[in-house]
């Protein structure tokens, strides 16, 4: 998992760039087991043929760029690509979005992923605080995130009581629990995700600095999650601080 | 075999012999106050241990021999408090290090609050008392009060400010100005504190050290943190999970605004502000936190006469002799997210049968405005029998004019000790409410000035005891 996990990190690191985009951010969460599409990366339009016939159609395609973090901005999510002539205009599409988005941006290829049913958004956070160190954040997407900041926090790592807390103490959870008639979400699912997340942010805390999975698509109760869309923000690990004058530092700074 | 921290920080709390280094006879000056203190207690019986002032200027003070210096001081001496100008601390540190005290207390200020040049004196003083294994609290504080030995570096004269009695509350500041109003406050309130410690600017001794040492502290019940900021932060969680296993510990977190979007590219990181952190941080280690200081000693005065009969569940019980107080009450149990216990049938039954036809049983049960004592004592009975009943409410409205004061406190008491739900009195009044509000929290119930403030503290209980038995 985390040897797995490390590689991308280290790539990623050794082209000079601190910012995962989707597709490296996706194999880290893949390597320590949360859900993600069955996506692949092409580098070629034969490739983004072949990825759609495999997957199966519609798919949607995603533009990966290092200078290109925020995707819709830039035009360069499309979705819903019904036939192989579809991809191929689109194709041209999306390169043309980039460019003009960003002329000078590399482009490292483009995802091919499966429509996926749409289910729930929620949100799934990482950020380090100077204090207490890496804390993780749930909350529903959308306009619970943006307007009300109906979010909550634990340190990690967390224990699944507290993940369970978590879920439970946000003012929008009847959403997750059935309103109105609506089916309960998968909650056993978004635990395990939450707690996978701080698995992994344990694991590699030396190198992950910021994380967003948003959004992660929650079905029915028994029925999952899966993460739409993610983003991962690393550092070199940091040597350790033993020396007293270091750590009189850190306390008297 | 005794803890490590236990043995570390004994001396702070009951020395053998103190060293005032900085003491001097000019009424008023830090270095006087501090002697006159311990010299106070001394007189009076409480400080046992010997007192060494210490200046190089000075022979006798009142009486007292002067040492010259730390180097002659007597060789039982324990622990070493500084009120020097800070460029001299530094110096004096590597005589105490070189004299083999293991405890100071740095009171004097201008050390890393003021800048560069006060952070290199820090850093020489934090040197020496580590590789000395020294243990500092300080600089920049008021340092200790400790009411059953005598310890106080507080230097405000009893004059200025009055010391509270002794108590099972421990209350830990960053601040020395809060602590010297809270401990005026605390003392014109009743509330007794065992010890308070004001560390100023955290040196070397922190929260999670004294979370540590509280931990085995007999007479503490309660731990109560006023927080300005925590530098070592999973040392803190650390500790706070070992000690809230123990015992209850409150926390009032200052700077609850946010401190705006920190420059964070991502979604969660500009939602981190630093109190949302502390939140999680209180909610993952059990730690009770207060939304003010009225709250937090509401509920430290809780904890500490009913830390040992915590209530089963969350299921209220109001008595009251005032209707719209009971209605309160109840209103207060929904918003801090209590419930309304539904009395059995047998309650409800014992209840009709010895009340008056005018008297109304049930949840809240009104032994209206006629009552006397007695008609209490049957409510407070069928509460503390009802399976459905975890902890109870007893408005006393002691104007009524049937009702015995002495008796109804003497009744709140018997059952508090009885009983093993615990009971907290609303007394809502003036002068002569107080004056018996301060009787009956000496006999063990805990007193809140309105319904809601009552049922607040009952509401921290709940939820502490709920963590003891479920974790955070």
């Amino acid at each position: 998992m985390k040897e797995e996990a490390l590689k991308v990190i280290e790539e990623v690191l050794k082209s000079g760039r601190t910012s995962l985009v989707e597709y490296e951010a996706k194999q880290v969460l893949k390597a320590y087991g949360l859900p993600v599409p069955e996506e692949k990366l092409a580098k070629t339009l034969d490739e983004a043929l072949k990825y759609a016939e495999e997957i199966g159609y519609p798919v949607a395609m995603k533009l990966m760029s290092p200078q290109i973090l925020h995707k819709s901005d830039a035009k360069v999510v499309l979705l819903n690509i019904k036939t192989p002539e579809e991809l191929k205009e689109k194709w041209e599409v999306i390169h043309e979005n980039a460019r003009k988005y960003r002329p000078d941006a590399e482009i490292l290829g483009v995802l091919i992923a499966p429509m996926l049913k749409v289910g729930r958004e929620i949100i799934i956070g990482v950020t380090e605080d100077p204090q207490f160190g890496h804390a993780l954040m749930f909350g529903l997407g959308g306009i619970f995130v943006e307007v009300l900041k109906d979010v909550t926090f634990r340190i990690i790592p967390i224990t699944e009581r507290d993940a369970r807390k978590m879920i439970q103490e946000i003012k929008s959870y009847p959403i997750l629990a059935g309103a109105r008639g609506e089916e309960p979400a998968d909650i056993d699912a978004i635990v395990n995700l939450l707690l996978k997340v701080s698995e992994l942010v344990d694991d590699l805390d030396d190198y992950i600095k910021e994380m967003d999975l948003n959004p992660v698509f929650v079905y029915e109760k028994g029925k999952g999650a899966v993460v739409v869309d993610a983003r991962i923000i690393v550092k070199e690990p940091t040597e350790k601080k033993e020396e007293i004058i270091t750590e009189y530092r850190e306390r008297c700074a | 075999m005794v803890e490590k921290i236990v043995e570390e920080m004994r001396p702070f709390f009951d020395p053998k012999a103190v060293a005032i280094i900085g003491a001097t006879n000019k009424k008023g000056k830090v270095g006087n106050v501090i002697f006159e203190n311990f010299k106070m207690n001394k007189e009076r019986g409480i400080f046992k241990g010997n007192i060494y002032p210490v200046n190089p200027k000075l022979d006798e003070i009142e009486g007292y021999k002067v040492y010259k210096s730390v180097k002659e001081l007597p060789d039982d001496t324990d622990l070493a408090v500084i009120s020097i100008p800070a460029p001299f601390v530094p110096a004096t540190m590597k005589d105490i290090a070189e004299k083999g005290i293991k405890s100071v207390i740095i009171i004097t200020g201008g050390f890393g609050e003021l800048g560069e040049e006060g952070k290199k004196l820090e850093r020489e003083i934090y040197e020496i008392a580590k590789a000395n294994g020294i243990r500092v609290i300080g600089p920049n504080c008021v340092g200790v009060y400790v009411p059953d030995t005598g310890v106080d570096t507080v230097f405000l004269p009893e004059s200025k400010m009055d010391r509270p009695k002794s108590g099972p509350i421990a209350f830990v500041t960053q601040s020395g100005a809060f602590a010297a109003a809270m401990l005026d406050w605390a003392a014109g309130a009743g509330i007794g504190i065992g010890k308070m410690v004001s560390y100023g600017n955290k040196l070397d001794v922190d929260d999670a050290d004294l979370m540590d040492y509280f931990i085995h502290d007999e007479g503490i019940n309660v731990v109560t943190f006023y927080i300005e900021g925590v530098k070592d932060g999973r040392k803190f969680i650390e500790a706070a999970k070992r000690i809230t296993k123990v015992k209850p510990v409150i926390a009032l977190k200052s700077g609850r605004t946010e401190y705006g979007a920190k420059a964070a590219s991502s979604h969660t990181g500009s939602l981190a502000g630093a109190d949302t952190i502390y939140d999680a941080v209180f909610k993952q280690t059990g730690v009770i936190r207060a939304e003010d200081f009225e709250h937090m000693f509401d509920l430290a005065k809780a904890f500490a006469a009913l830390k040992d009969k915590l209530p089963k569940g969350d299921r209220i019980g109001i008595i009251t002799d005032g209707g719209g107080a009971g209605v309160m009450a109840s209103d207060a149990v929904a918003k801090f997210g209590l419930k309304m216990a539904d009395l059995s049938e047998e309650t409800l039954k014992y209840l009709k049968e010895n009340f008056p036809p005018h008297a109304v049983a049930g949840n809240p049960t009104d032994v209206v405005g006629d009552t006397d004592a007695e008609r209490y004592r049957i409510a407070i009975e069928g509460f503390v029998n009802d399976p459905n009943v975890d902890a109870i409410v007893v408005i006393v409205l002691f104007q009524v004019p049937l009702l015995e004061e002495e008796k109804i406190i003497d009744i709140l008491a018997e059952y508090q000790k009885k009983s093993n739900k615990p009971i907290v009195a609303v007394a809502m009044g003036g002068k002569k409410t107080d004056h018996y509000a301060r009787i009956l929290e000496d006999k063990g119930v805990p007193v809140y000035p309105t319904p809601e403030r009552g049922v607040r503290a009952l509401a921290g209980l709940v939820k502490y005891a709920e963590y003891l038995r479920r974790g955070a």
